[in-house]
């Protein structure tokens, strides 16, 4: 088992193609990320707070939101909203008991696999120096 | 096999969209105002016309020498015709753009349909304003486009002579015939206004504006354009002498070269033809199964959130009269829901869902995969 942060993309199906990068008993593991699940979405838009809010509550220790990228939504606005949400200007704005610093949005396109998958490994080293940080605040 | 061209086209897309983003960033990219541009050139026709309009003259005699006059004696009288000339290519160049984006990225049909049938019709309102345009300039490019369009009119096999003869407005060719074309100019551009109108139904908050900078680029480049190509008009028009300067815009002329080298009949036929295709464009893909987000009366608390945030005006609040305390719930229409779940998000009560997408499913999904992993 890897040591690797527990991390949840919540993604559009229409950004990054994730058609043949998913495997594991669910098919939600993401290839060659370790402890990287993704659950597919319509659209960014669909996002609800509580859904981030559970996925914490559920034992990620971190959450990534990913759209299309800022203005090219098949829906028009969904990421946009998605986005406005995360940074608390649209309601219903993300509870504050959310840790922030451990949730990410990230807005990319169909083709940008590779990289979609290097900013997901970057994100759980960030949230790993971040657990670290709440840990010596709390003790 | 339809399916895969336009995938290969959405791909495509794609790709330059992601450079675009590199050079302007997302807030700058003009693939983001695919829709926007075309709006933006029309202001500018809108106002060129205006200045144009002052001096212009709508007769025989006065026209030819009117354009002559703004181009050379008016102050800046060169640069707005230049601008009233190019802005118009502009606004076509970026119409088919829009289109052929909004068709590769399935974005036409379905719940976004009314844009694309009014869409048709705008193409053929700009296509008329901008074939009467090179009329009112009077040279024998506007002679030859007036016989042909008379005789093209006369052929169509319904009451082809009376269309021909609405069009001429007289016997023959006169100064009627220059007030009909101004009339289909400027009456056409201020009828474009209530198409768009249409054009904008079910869609919420348009982006019908460019940005500051993309504004200044798009003018800067008709003006540009227009001090390199000054517009110029061809001899002036003598209705006894055989016309032969005829200088091609290939966005608004293209139907004249067309006529003359397979006739007047064929041009019907095709055209008829073209149209018909574009009409049934969105029928050659099949549509999904239609599963509608739908309101627990319950849980709505009548907040609102999910009717602002719908994208297609496809929710609205109605007065509640089962005595609830709330006083309103919202109501989907389910012939212009899209299905993409913005309501879901916007909703913190669990009282609006896809069918097909509920949220506790995906929750769910999470929670398994935690566990597993754990």
């Amino acid at each position: 088992m890897s040591d690797k942060k527990k991390v949840v993309v919540i993604a559009c199906e229409r950004s990054v193609n994730l058609d043949k990068e998913l495997e594991g008993s669910h098919g939600a593991n993401l290839k060659g990320v370790d402890n990287a699940y993704v659950v597919q979405v319509p659209c960014s838009g669909i996002i609800q707070p509580r859904m981030i809010e559970s996925a914490f509550d559920d034992g990620a220790d971190g959450v990534i939101a990913m759209g299309c990228q800022i203005g090219d939504c098949h829906f028009r606005e969904g990421n946009k909203f998605c986005r406005e949400r995360i940074l608390g200007l649209r309601p219903p704005v993300i509870k504050k008991t959310v840790p922030k610093n451990r949730l990410e949005g990230l807005w990319m396109s169909e083709p940008q696999v590779e990289t979609f998958k290097d900013r997901v490994r970057d994100f759980q080293d960030r949230v790993a120096s971040e657990l670290e940080k709440e840990g010596a605040s709390a003790s | 096999m339809f399916t895969k061209i336009v995938r290969a086209g959405q791909v495509v897309f794609l790709r330059i969209e992601d450079l675009l983003n590199k050079i302007f960033s997302s807030e700058q990219n003009i693939l983001y105002y695919h829709g926007a541009m075309p709006n933006f050139f029309m202001w500018i026709l809108f106002l060129s016309g205006l200045l144009l309009f002052a001096y212009y003259m709508p007769t025989l005699e006065g026209a030819y020498q009117s354009v002559e006059y703004i181009t050379q004696k008016i102050p800046f009288g060169d640069m707005i015709r230049g601008i009233h000339r190019y802005a118009a290519d502009a606004m076509l160049i970026t119409v088919i753009l829009h289109a052929v984006r909004v068709y590769f990225t399935d974005r036409y049909r379905e719940y976004r349909i009314i844009a694309w049938y009014s869409g048709i019709a705008l193409v053929f309102m700009m296509t008329f304003i901008g074939i009467s345009g090179y009329i009112l300039v009077w040279d024998e490019r506007s002679y030859q486009i007036v016989t042909m369009t008379r005789d093209f009119l006369a052929a169509f096999p319904i009451w082809g002579d009376s269309w021909a003869h609405a069009f001429i407005n007289d016997e023959a060719i006169s100064n009627y015939t220059m007030a009909m074309s101004f009339f289909i100019h400027t009456g056409t551009s201020f009828a474009l206004l209530v198409m768009l109108w249409i054009h904008y139904m079910r869609i919420s908050r348009p982006v019908v504006n460019v940005t500051w900078a993309l504004g200044c680029l798009l003018g800067g480049l008709v003006l540009l354009v227009s001090g390199i190509y000054p517009a110029t008009s061809g001899p002036e028009a003598v209705l006894i002498q055989t016309p032969t300067y005829f200088d091609m815009d290939w966005f608004y002329l293209w139907i004249f070269p067309v006529m003359k080298s397979i006739g007047y009949g064929w041009t019907w036929i095709a055209l008829t033809v073209a149209t018909l295709f574009v009409i049934f464009l969105p029928n050659f893909v099949d549509s999904r199964d239609d599963e509608p987000a739908s309101v627990d009366k319950d849980k709505c608390v009548g907040c609102k959130l999910c009717s602002v945030d719908c994208p297609y005006e496809a929710i609205y609040m109605a007065p509640r009269t089962d005595g609830s305390k709330f006083k309103e719930i919202a109501v989907v229409i389910d012939a212009r829901c899209a299905e993409c779940g913005l309501c879901v998000g916007a909703c913190n009560f669990d009282a609006i869902e896809l069918p097909a997408h509920i949220s506790h499913d995906y929750m769910k999904d999470i929670r398994v995969n935690l566990e597993a992993a754990a």
